[in-house]
């Protein structure tokens, strides 16, 4: 009888989390969303990929630090014509990534709307990371690296930029991780409250459990609900993803 | 000296003597000693006999204490392998040791038990006394066990189950898989987690859909009932997210690997054990309390829309939706149903607005002081609405539609949008035409027509109504021929001639006939030969009004076409002796194209047998 299944520490079978983070994926049709998120949640590229449907979901536990964070992950389908399906996936997203091809200039051309869309529409403290995907494709390249970083310099404090490729899978975590950083940074600052419904983050049991140890610690008795979370300080380190970030 | 011999002899014989009385008492003393001495001599022998055996009692009683010891040595063992010590009790059923890592070792320590003394009481000998003891006893300690997690469970759900999402811990999971052997017990522990879910989900979906997230951001969903689509589009993406959770944390529960197949995509529903049909009862009950408040303000929406086009979108949406529940959780789920309902219903309102809009599009007259003969307003608005429609139809593809199929799907509207607009463009042009005759109805129906046709050219799935419409123009193209050869007829003054070679008798001479006789021939001849002059000839004022160009040239050739033929019929009809006139040949050479039909083609420009086609090119 494997004693060690239910062994907390021991076990990697039950994805325990300390948070759970909303994600959309956003960009124009066909600049390599699915096969992202498919190298992200697979880690290998995604073969034949065929146009988004709506919507589809995928989740992957990653961890940055010592914390284990869960993010639920909405692919949307980048055709004009799924929109407005689309549009409503956006609610309570905690963090965004937004891609474009770096070797199509029509994916680049759009991402103010793409941008102005999500931040109208996700939670207000919408973290967003900008993606030039298929870097691999240097010699078909449309898009400079200095331009899209100076765009996403320009538009706002949250947007993060670098280019990856789905193909050979460069950079492929560094978005993801780089956006839950920025939201642990903002749970941390108290910009955000994974407590309240549609802030698009929320506490996972792991963070309960130690919270409420560390509590009975400090205060010698503890009472309450077990979902009182007391002061929460979270070391994320100077961590840099990938090489090029900003 | 001798007497002190004497002297000395006589001290020496007194001594002696007392010598002696001493030696005499001596020896009876040793007398007695020996007496005493026989006597303990035979004690001791008595004795000695009497502990030899006790020697060997005590011998034999080492070893049976050995053989005790070895015994007890045995049933402690026994004793430690069979029974509960006290900490195992107090693990199984205390409150005070919570359910985790000590507890789970006391429950597997008891069920080992169990199968051992199972194994023992398979022997030959049968049940013992023993063996059913302990059956009886750890039965009691595992049941109340089970009860210990099942207590658990309903307390951390009671606690857990009110979050909108759940994390699962692996104590949760471990107590689960063991209660999947009490499944009187799991389905009491999972009836009470699917009641709490139902209740947590539905008010999580209350709240998003009145009050928002926190600190109203972001907004209600309601706030948006004004635009219906967003209205929908947000409450039904709400449900699909929830959905996904949902079955996230019932994958965990039950310790179900997730299979990395991406909700949304396609989901097989093969057989996967008990626990995805736990999995599958339990997220459809959870998320089809939803349905209830869902399918209220869809259908209230759906229902006061006034816009087909709107309609349409929500009809197309909820389609949508329903078939990606199908692929995420099956068709029977409460909210495949739901939505399979609901658009049914946006369906129907939508074809009963189409149908009421092409009954009004009937009921409408022709402005008679209009003297246009483009398109009126009213198929105008309606080719709008019907590209409109196209529209949403084409982006509602999913892609995996055959070219029939998509056809096929389009065939009920477009019969509905398009065959009371030709309806119309006929009857209501036929009216106005009674009150304004000159009003030139032709060139307006297939002006109307054709402005149908190219609406409906934008999309593939439109062929067969794009059919029928080219059928009835192909219909108004051949009475416009008519019409415009019998106009051409009448200015080139071959009118009066041409009726009169059709309608005399075979046996009269056609220059006999009145309208026939060699001076009229002659003033028609005359005629024609100018109106060769005219611009007409090159094209008709009349067919510019048609919009499409290709019309116009179609029908301007076949119609002079056949104007080549009647010149061909007269001449030859005038050549011929029986029509009795006098120098035929040089009548008909006097004016331009000289009884020489083929010149005619060339003025006309047209290959001779051309003109045998009245149809299209
Ligand atoms: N060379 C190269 N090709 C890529 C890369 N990522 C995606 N592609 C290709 O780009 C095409 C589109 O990829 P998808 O992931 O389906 O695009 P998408 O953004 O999900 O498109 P929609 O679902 O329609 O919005 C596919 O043919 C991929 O093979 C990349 O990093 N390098
Ligand atoms: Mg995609």
């Amino acid at each position: 009888m494997p004693i060690d299944d239910y062994n907390t520490e021991a076990t990697e079978l039950v994805e325990t989390y300390d948070f759970l983070m909303k994600y959309i994926v956003i960009g124009e049709a066909a600049t390599g969303k699915s096969c992202l998120l498919h190298h992200f949640t697979h880690n290998s590229f995604k073969d034949h990929s065929q146009h988004t449907i709506g919507v589809e979901f995928s989740s992957r536990l990653v961890k940055l630090g010592e914390k284990r964070i869960k993010l639920q992950l909405w692919d949307t389908a980048g055709q004009e014509r799924f929109r407005s399906v689309t549009r409503s996936y956006y609610r309570g997203a905690a963090g965004a990534i937004l891609v474009y091809d770096i070797t199509n200039r029509e994916s680049f051309k759009n991402l103010s709307r793409w941008l102005a869309d999500a931040r109208a529409l996700a939670s207000p403290h919408l973290v967003c990371v900008l993606v030039g995907n298929k870097s691999d494709k240097e010699e078909e390249r449309e898009v400079e690296w200095s331009e899209a970083s100076r765009w996403a310099a320009e538009n706002g404090e949250c947007l993060h930029f670098l280019e990856a490729s789905s193909l050979t899978g460069d950079n492929v975590e560094a978005p993801f991780l780089l956006a839950a950083r920025a939201i642990l940074l903002s749970i941390e600052s108290g910009i955000l409250d994974p407590e309240k419904a549609g802030s698009g983050v929320s506490y996972g049991d792991r963070a309960l459990r130690r919270v409420n140890s560390s509590s009975r610690l400090s205060f010698g008795s503890f009472s309450g609900s077990r979902r009182k979370k007391g002061t929460l300080k979270l070391k994320v380190q100077n961590w840099v993803p990938g090489t090029r970030c900003c | 000296m001798e007497q002190k011999l004497i002297q000395g002899s006589k001290q020496f014989l007194n001594a002696l003597g007392e010598v002696d009385q001493k030696l005499e008492l001596l020896q009876s003393h040793i007398l007695d000693m020996r007496v005493s001495c026989d006597e303990a001599e035979a004690q001791l022998k008595l004795t000695n006999d009497a502990s030899k055996s006790l020697l060997e009692r005590a011998g034999s009683l080492r070893e049976q204490r050995q053989e005790v010891e070895e015994k007890k040595s045995i049933v402690t063992l026994f004793l430690a392998r069979f029974t509960l010590n006290e900490e195992d009790i107090v693990a199984l059923t205390s409150r005070d040791v919570p359910v985790g890592k000590l507890f789970f070792e006391a429950m597997d320590k008891t069920e080992q038990i169990r199968r051992d003394c199972r194994v023992l009481m398979a022997g030959e000998d049968g049940p013992t006394k023993a063996g059913l003891d302990i059956m009886a006893s750890t039965s009691s300690y595992l049941e109340q066990g089970f009860e210990k997690i099942s207590r658990w469970c309903t307390n951390e759900f009671r606690e857990l189950g009110r979050e909108t999402i759940i994390d699962v811990t692996p104590t949760l999971q471990e107590a689960i898989k063991r209660l999947r052997s009490r499944p009187e017990l799991l389905t009491e522990v999972l009836s009470m987690l699917s009641q709490i879910r139902q209740a947590t989900l539905l008010s999580s979906f209350i709240t998003a859909l009145t009050r928002g997230g926190p600190s109203g951001l972001p907004r209600p969903i309601e706030l948006h009932a004004h635009d219906p689509m967003r209205y929908i589009g947000d409450m039904l993406a709400w449900v699909h997210q929830t959905i996904a959770a949902e079955r996230e944390f019932l994958e965990g529960l039950f310790g179900l690997k997730s299979d990395g197949r991406m909700v949304g995509s396609i989901r097989r529903f093969d057989y996967r054990g008990e626990e995805e049909e736990w999995m599958q009862e339990l997220l459809d009950l959870a998320v089809g309390k939803l349905c209830s408040p869902l399918k209220a303000r869809v259908l209230q929406t759906v229902r006061s829309q006034e816009s087909s086009i709107v309609s349409y979108k929500i009809a197309n949406l909820l389609q949508f939706y329903m078939v990606t529940m199908h692929r995420t959780i099956g068709e029977k789920a409460i909210v495949s149903e739901t939505l399979k309902e609901t658009t049914e219903v946006a369906y129907k309102v939508f074809h009963d607005a189409v149908d009421a809009q092409g009954r009004s599009l009937m009921r409408v007259p022709l402005d008679p002081d209009d003297p246009s003969l483009t398109p009126p307003p009213p198929i105008l608005e309606h080719a709008q609405i019907l590209r409109e429609i196209m529209t949403v139809y084409h982006s509602s593809m999913l892609g995996d539609e055959s070219n029939v199929g998509q056809a096929t799907g389009f065939q009920d509207i477009s019969n509905a949008m398009v065959d009371p607009a030709i309806e119309m463009c006929i009857t209501s042009s036929a009216q106005k035409k009674q009150i304004r005759p000159k009003w030139d109805q032709s060139v307006f129906i297939l002006n109307c027509l054709c402005y149908l046709q190219d609406t409906l050219d934008i999309y593939p799935f439109t062929s067969g109504k794009k059919e029928h419409v080219r059928s009835v123009i192909q219909e108004r193209i051949a009475l416009l021929i008519q019409e415009h050869f019998a106009d051409l007829l009448t200015k080139a003054g071959l009118q009066a001639l041409y009726q009169t070679c059709e309608a005399c008798p075979v046996d009269e001479p056609l220059s006999h006939a009145p309208g026939a006789q060699p001076p009229e021939v002659k003033v028609a001849l005359q005629k024609f030969s100018a109106w060769l002059s005219s611009p007409e000839v090159v094209q008709s004022a009349r067919l510019s009004h048609l919009t499409a160009q290709r019309l116009h040239a179609q029908v301007h050739q076949a119609a002079l076409g056949r104007l080549a033929k009647a010149y061909r019929r007269i001449c030859d009809e005038v050549r011929n002796p029986k029509n009795r006139y006098e120098a035929g040949s040089t009548l008909l050479g006097s004016e331009r194209p000289f009884g020489q039909a083929h010149l005619l083609w060339q003025i006309f420009g047209l290959h001779e047998d051309a003109g045998d086609d009245d149809g299209d090119q």
